[in-house]
């Protein structure tokens, strides 16, 4: 069935076409989720938040990108998480080894089809950009991953986000700047084949 | 001249790296960018930015964030017929209680109010007659009889229970039950009639509710 239908049948009460859409969806908003929040437990809550939210309002979708609609729910499920998150403070998302040290490249960071040396790759760059995005502030935060983290386009950024479209524009300018700042500190960590992929203009 | 680029030609730049500017602005920024490094070296810091935020490592879900029914607040439909069931049975119900409560206080009603009860109730009220509700009645059956003999015989012969003693009556009542007993069995079934329908439509609503839940379970079974 394709996505239209699917839309339609759950916003008739059909469970299971929009279960359909959960399972097609689910990693963006768990990974928009975790860029957002920084913590995978509170990200998989906030991702199954956002999809309990978005059930019981699919009536209220009227048309336009179904992506962006749905990111608007994570967006808001990590703006709720994180006031709690205020109220009530966490452990970070590195966690730490027997000594009290961060674990560099924790086990559950690791995709089981990357080579040794690839996954340590990925865990370096992953905890480059993780640590810069944490830096920003969360407005900007949530700009950037939706456009460059998540692929959406300005207008779909400023659907999600609830924004006036300049303010995305602004947003977006500010947060690249920042994080291009903070990436330059890492950049000697980076690994080559990013470097390389950056110096090409990819 | 200061060539810092602004705040706003850092929007310009970002705006047109992803190609959101008016084709007069891309125009105006590519020139500015051909005869300024400072405008490009920002350009340059922008677009590595957005490389590397592109190629962020994408995690998979831990686990999937499918909803279940219970999850969602879902619970089987009614069938359409369900209410109409059960109003319907409640009704039967309550008819039930009301002529049972009706015969049961006819039974219970003490002797001297037998008279006043004597026009029995259209539907049931069997109980509420006793062989003193014949005795008295007898009487004023038979007065109306009295100025003609022969009518009185009929009467007599007829109903010989109306024309007899209050002594015999009690005795012929209780051997032989008079005339308005022919139709108390079938005024006594109304109760039951009752009790059978409410039995009848809330089963019906039973049923139907038991298939929609069924069809619902098959339909999600997690």
């Amino acid at each position: 069935m394709e996505e239209p239908a699917l839309i339609r049948a759950a916003q008739r009460g059909d469970l299971e076409a929009f279960n359909r859409l959960v399972l097609a969806y689910q990693e963006a908003l768990f990974n928009t989720a975790l860029r957002i929040l920084g913590d995978e437990d509170l990200a998989a809550d906030a991702a199954q938040e956002a999809f309990l939210s978005a059930f019981r309002a699919i009536h209220a979708y009227r048309g336009g990108s179904f992506r962006a609609w749905l990111l608007r729910t994570v967006t808001n499920a990590c703006y709720d998480e994180l006031r709690r998150r205020k109220r009530r403070p966490t452990t970070p998302l590195d966690p730490e080894g027997d000594d009290g040290e961060e674990v560099e490249s924790p086990r559950w960071l690791a995709d089981p089809s990357d080579s040794p040396e690839q996954a340590l790759e990925r865990a370096e760059l992953e905890h480059a950009i993780q640590h810069c995005l944490e830096a920003l502030p969360l407005e900007f935060r949530v700009v950037v991953v939706l456009t460059d983290i998540q692929g959406l386009d300005y207008k779909e950024a400023a659907r999600a986000a609830r924004l006036p479209l300049g303010t995305v524009k602004s947003r977006l300018a500010r947060a690249r700047l920042r994080l291009r700042e903070c990436l330059q500190a890492f950049w000697e960590l980076l690994p080559a084949a990013f470097r390389l992929l950056e110096e090409r203009g990819a | 001249m200061n060539n810092s680029p602004s705040f706003r030609d850092v929007e310009r730049l970002s705006a047109y790296l992803d190609g959101h500017l008016s084709p007069t602005e891309t125009a105006r920024l590519e020139a500015r960018l051909a005869s300024e490094p400072a405008l490009r070296a920002v350009l340059e810091d922008l677009r590595q930015a957005r490389t590397l935020l592109r190629h962020t490592p994408r995690r998979r879900a831990p686990r999937n964030f499918t909803l279940t029914p219970r999850m969602a607040g879902l619970r089987p439909p009614v069938p359409g017929g369900v209410p109409l069931l059960s109003w319907a049975s409640a009704l039967a119900a309550l008819l039930f209680f009301c002529t049972f409560s009706g015969n049961l206080i006819g039974q219970l009603a003490p002797r001297s109010a037998a008279p006043a009860a004597a026009p029995l109730p259209v539907m049931g009220g069997g109980p509420v007659e006793s062989a003193d509700v014949f005795t008295e009645a007898a009487p004023l059956l038979a007065a109306p009889a009295e100025p003609e003999a022969a009518d009185a015989a009929r009467l007599a012969e007829t109903t010989p229970t109306l024309a007899a003693t209050p002594e015999e009556t009690i005795f012929a009542a209780q051997e032989e039950p008079a005339q308005p007993q022919a139709k108390r069995p079938a005024a006594n079934l109304w109760p039951f009639v009752w009790l059978a329908l409410a039995a009848l439509l809330g089963g019906a609503a039973l049923l139907l509710r038991w298939a929609a839940r069924r069809r619902f379970r098959r339909k999600y079974p997690y």
